[in-house]
């Protein structure tokens, strides 16, 4: 039996692998193919089984038949950043005061508020997705940019909050302590001493940030139409019947290459030890 | 100048940590606060650094409230019991962050910087972060931090508990002569040591569960501790009592030992009273002196500390030399009566040798 | 990641600052002057959030009891006819119990699934860290997107799903056409999708155990099944009941998937809730009652979830270790 355990492991583990990878290669060989590839059946080898072409990936950049996708992939660049960014900063500030202050309203106190941060996550897009229409209609903001990113910060600050709070709690309180003794301001202390300090939680709710903006489709696709196109948008657009499998495939893959090479960038980066050296 | 605290209360669930304390720290005195585990010497220093609120009294600085400012605001400069530094600066940014606050170049802090780590020994570490020196560097490195902009009031929590023992004693020695220089600074330093205290302090106060029981110099409090509580604190081992009465001119020890009054003693009146004796200033006698049954023995280096059961108390005798003793075996045990002080049933001191 | 001096204080209790003695929170000294920083950190995120979250929920709620649609738009009141309507509205309920299946259906099959895996990356294996970037890969996708890679793989006759299955020597299916695999085919989706972010809270867990547990099992020469169910599982449970939650939170607004993948279909086989309301709201823009759908789904969602954290936390509270 113990002879068959790692057998079974290192079958499990790549088994999981090919189911995880299948889509990729999947997607990868079909952005290659010819009319001919796709109609007659699934195909997999190109060479072997199908003649492979370029038309996929060139019409991408507004080639044959093909869709612009450098204009959605900078509108998603911007407002994905641009939220992240604004969520960041104001997310990382609650997060501190909840860790280190202690509020009390009447009977709301400290966790309450963060569940109330938290809880914002429970909230269906579609239940907002109305209000929020009315509101951009309202402020003619829909359909842009600023638009979007105000809602996004929204959805975001939530998760910094989330995941920033965990964090500070974990962060000695005598390096805050020491600050103020040294003269600074918990404002000072907090930008000088306590930030630097708190960079891999910055990368790890800055990553989060990032995932949930860069993959949002539903309010992208309910507030904005023509002006403003984000990535997930314009490729769902494309998922009609009349758009070849090909186009699909490549942009589908153009899309999801960046977030893919980040989280791998993140991950050495976290696990090289860039965390802070221990105090003892 | 001076650092003036009236009934300072600070209670935590109805329970006083600080008891109504009442002290007066001067400028340019060493004072050691001196006080068991818990006694509440790490609260009064946080609470004079600001860390912690207080509940009732006052504290002035030169006359002017120290309660009304923020921690930022009072110049208290304050090293931990675990050393901290900042670990994201070198140790050179280390000691100049407090300058760089108070307004000084980068360049006018890091000189400065340079000549108090001089003075702390700790040369050719600048470059370096706290993560990489030893326990001992790195307190160094704190002190550096806080002596480096002469601040108004100098905190010290135990500095040295964390290091080991030959560390601590080098530093001590250093110690004394870095608080020289500390000329306008209101200097408070806790210690757990009687050792410590007595030899770094000017002033030496002495803490019990949030009390302040006695304040003065050093001599003054070894030799005429105002209560057997202080008495224990102020002496390693803790001072022996005895419970015993003078009458017809003799004190009554129990088990009918006797022993004739001292000098010291003759103006008291008959009746119940406490004695204390130092454990080192018990000695193994001869056979006309009580005997004690031998309870536990303990070598510390180059003393062994005797504890004994006798007729009238346990007691702890403390003798030079590497000693064994048998479990139950019995010793004589010598009393000097003109060693002994006397105190009161509330335990308050009424003759001391 | 903790910079250690004193021992962290338990993540559960935010804004409980540690103090020598371990009592109350340090306060900032001073009147007026320090207490005006702790609103300086609080109060931009919180305004924010309330600015751009409450007013729209508040109106949604408004917008509930009114008819609002595309031939009368406007706020008018109808008082509570929109709920009326919903209560006789089999779809809605038909969504929701749709909606119920698929979630927890995914949800449980990705929890034991991500376990294993996490179990299967946690310790010496030969390229775990390989193993464990790559487990997590299909998480940072943009899901819209993948899906629509999915619909071509699921494509009958064109797509590698029913070459697979052949393989295996399995019926071709109708993956998309067909009531019951067109819901099988939602949930491989979002198992794919979503299995890696178990494997991530779990694998955290896991490496967070403390080794004494084990090394008393080993030294009790106990194997590894034995390991698991009395160490392993035991002192996983707070950490599961908080994966499951957060997965089901999620799982439960589904609706990228459901729209690229099926439109809901065939038919509505595969309509979950949002899609439903997404539907009546933003198609046939019946704005007053897709209000009313929202906010009781918002309501029924609060309270399902409360009640399956505590029939968890209770079920588990034996097995706790």
């Amino acid at each position: 039996m113990s002879r068959l355990y790692p057998v079974l492991k290192y079958g499990a583990i790549l088994g999981w692998s090919a189911f995880v990878v299948a889509p990729f290669l999947w997607a990868l060989t079909t952005s290659f193919k010819t009319i001919n590839g796709v109609t007659s059946g699934p195909r997999y080898l190109p060479w072997l089984q199908y003649e492979p072409s370029l038309q996929g990936w060139t019409s991408l950049f507004g080639g044959t038949g093909g869709i612009d996708i450098v204009q959605p992939y900078m509108d998603s660049i911007v407002v994905t950043l641009g939220a992240s960014a604004i969520s960041i900063v104001l997310g990382t500030l609650a997060a501190y005061g909840l860790s280190r202050f202690k509020y009390q309203l009447g009977f709301v106190k400290n966790s309450d508020i963060v569940f109330f941060f938290v809880s914002q996550r429970i909230m269906p897009p579609v239940v907002l997705a109305i209000p929020f229409f009315l509101m951009l209609q309202f402020l003619g903001l829909l359909d842009s940019a600023l638009g979007l990113i105000i809602v996004y910060v929204a959805l975001l600050l939530p998760i910094a909050v989330w995941v920033m709070v965990d964090f500070f709690n974990n962060v000695p309180r005598q390096l805050d302590e020491m600050a103020m003794l040294d003269g600074c301001t918990p404002l000072r202390g907090f930008v000088l001493v306590v930030l630097p300090n708190s960079l891999p939680g910055i990368i790890v709710a800055a990553l989060f940030c990032v995932i949930f903006g860069w993959n949002d489709f539903f309010f992208a696709f309910t507030l904005t139409f023509t002006q403003t196109q984000l990535l997930p948008v314009a490729i769902v657009a494309l998922n009609s019947s009349v758009t070849p499998w090909w186009t699909l495939s490549a942009s589908a893959l153009i899309s999801v290459t960046p977030l893919v090479i980040i989280a791998v960038l993140v991950e050495r980066f976290l696990s090289r030890g860039h965390l802070a050296g221990a105090i003892r | 100048m001076a650092l003036i605290a009236d009934h300072l209360t600070l209670e935590v669930d109805r329970v006083p940590h600080l008891d109504g304390l009442s002290f007066t720290l001067e400028r340019g005195r060493l004072h050691t606060l001196i006080g068991r585990t818990l006694a509440g010497k790490t609260t009064l220093l946080r609470a004079i650094a600001g860390l912690e609120r207080i509940d009732r009294g006052s504290l002035d600085l030169d006359g002017e409230s120290f309660l009304a400012r923020p921690v930022w605001e009072r110049d208290v400069a304050m090293v931990y019991e675990q050393f901290i530094n900042y670990p994201h600066l070198s140790v050179l940014d280390n000691v100049a962050f407090p300058l760089r606050r108070r307004g000084l170049s980068a360049d006018a802090a890091r000189e400065r910087a340079r000549t108090v780590l001089e003075r702390v020994s700790l040369v050719g570490f600048e470059k370096r972060r706290p993560s990489q020196l030893s326990g001992g560097q790195q307190q160094r490195v704190a002190l550096a931090r806080a002596l480096a902009r002469g601040a108004d009031v100098l905190l010290l929590d135990e500095p040295l508990a964390n290091l080991d023992y030959k560390l601590r004693e080098q530093m001590r020695e250093e110690l004394r002569g870095l608080f020289s220089d500390q000329g306008g600074s209101i200097v408070l330093y806790t210690t757990t040591e009687p050792a410590e205290a007595m030899v770094l302090g000017d002033v030496v106060l002495v803490m019990h569960e949030g009390r302040m029981l006695q304040m003065g110099p050093p001599d003054e409090v070894f030799d005429r501790p105002a209560t057997t509580t202080v008495a224990g604190i102020v002496n390693d081992p803790p001072m022996n009592i005895v419970d015993a009465a003078i009458e017809d001119g003799l004190i009554r020890l129990g088990g009918g030992r006797s022993l004739p009054l001292p000098m010291h003693m003759r103006g008291l009146p008959p009746g119940n009273y406490r004695f204390g004796l130092r454990a080192n200033e018990l000695k193994l006698g001869s056979t006309d002196d009580a005997v004690g049954t031998v309870t536990f023995s303990e070598v510390s280096g180059s003393e062994t500390f005797i504890h004994v059961d006798t007729g009238f108390g346990p007691l702890v005798i403390q003798i030079e030399g590497v000693h064994r003793f048998a479990l139950d075996a019995a010793v004589p045990v010598a009393i000097d009566q003109e060693r002994l002080f006397a105190f009161d049933p509330n335990d308050r001191l009424v003759a001391a040798p | 990641m903790a910079l250690g001096v004193e021992p962290p204080a338990p993540s559960s209790e935010p804004g409980v600052p540690l103090s020598r003695t371990g009592r109350r929170p340090g306060q900032l000294e001073g009147p007026g002057t320090a207490r005006r920083y702790k609103l300086y950190f609080l109060l931009p995120g919180l305004i924010v959030l309330l600015l751009i979250i409450l007013f729209p929920l508040l109106f949604t709620i408004r917008v509930s009891f009114s008819s609002w649609n595309v031939s009368q738009p406007g706020l008018d009141w109808i008082g509570g006819s929109n709920y009326e309507r919903l209560f006789a509205d089999a779809r809605y309920w038909a969504s929701l119990g749709r909606l119920a299946l698929i979630a927890i259906g995914t949800v449980a099959i990705e929890y034991v699934l991500g376990f294993a895996l996490a179990l299967l990356v946690w310790r010496e294996v030969k390229g775990r860290r390989f193993f464990r970037v790559l487990f997590l890969v299909p998480m940072m996708t943009t899901p819209v997107i993948m899906t629509v890679i999915w619909r071509t793989i699921f494509h009958e006759s064109l797509g590698p799903a029913n070459d697979v299955m052949a393989l295996f020597g399995l019926p071709a299916q109708q993956w998309l056409t067909s009531s019951g695999a067109a819901v099988v085919s939602v949930m491989i989706v979002e198992i794919w999708q979503w299995t890696p972010f178990m494997v991530l809270l779990l694998l955290a867990g896991l490496l967070s155990l403390p080794r004494e547990p084990f090394l008393a099992a080993a030294i009790d020469g106990a194997g590894p099944i034995r390991t698991f169910f009395r160490v392993t599982f035991p002192l996983m449970v707070p950490i599961s009941i908080g994966a499951i939650i957060i997965r089901l939170i999620e799982a439960s607004k589904i609706m990228d998937t459901v729209y690229v993948l099926t439109s809901g279909g065939p038919g509505t086989a595969t309509e979950t809730s949002s899609y439903y309301i997404y539907i009546r709201g933003l198609r046939d823009f019946q704005i007053g009652y897709a209000a009313s759908m929202s906010f009781a789904y918002l309501v029924i969602m609060i309270v399902s979830l409360t009640f399956i954290a505590r029939g968890l936390n209770r079920a588990l509270a034996g097995r706790r270790a």
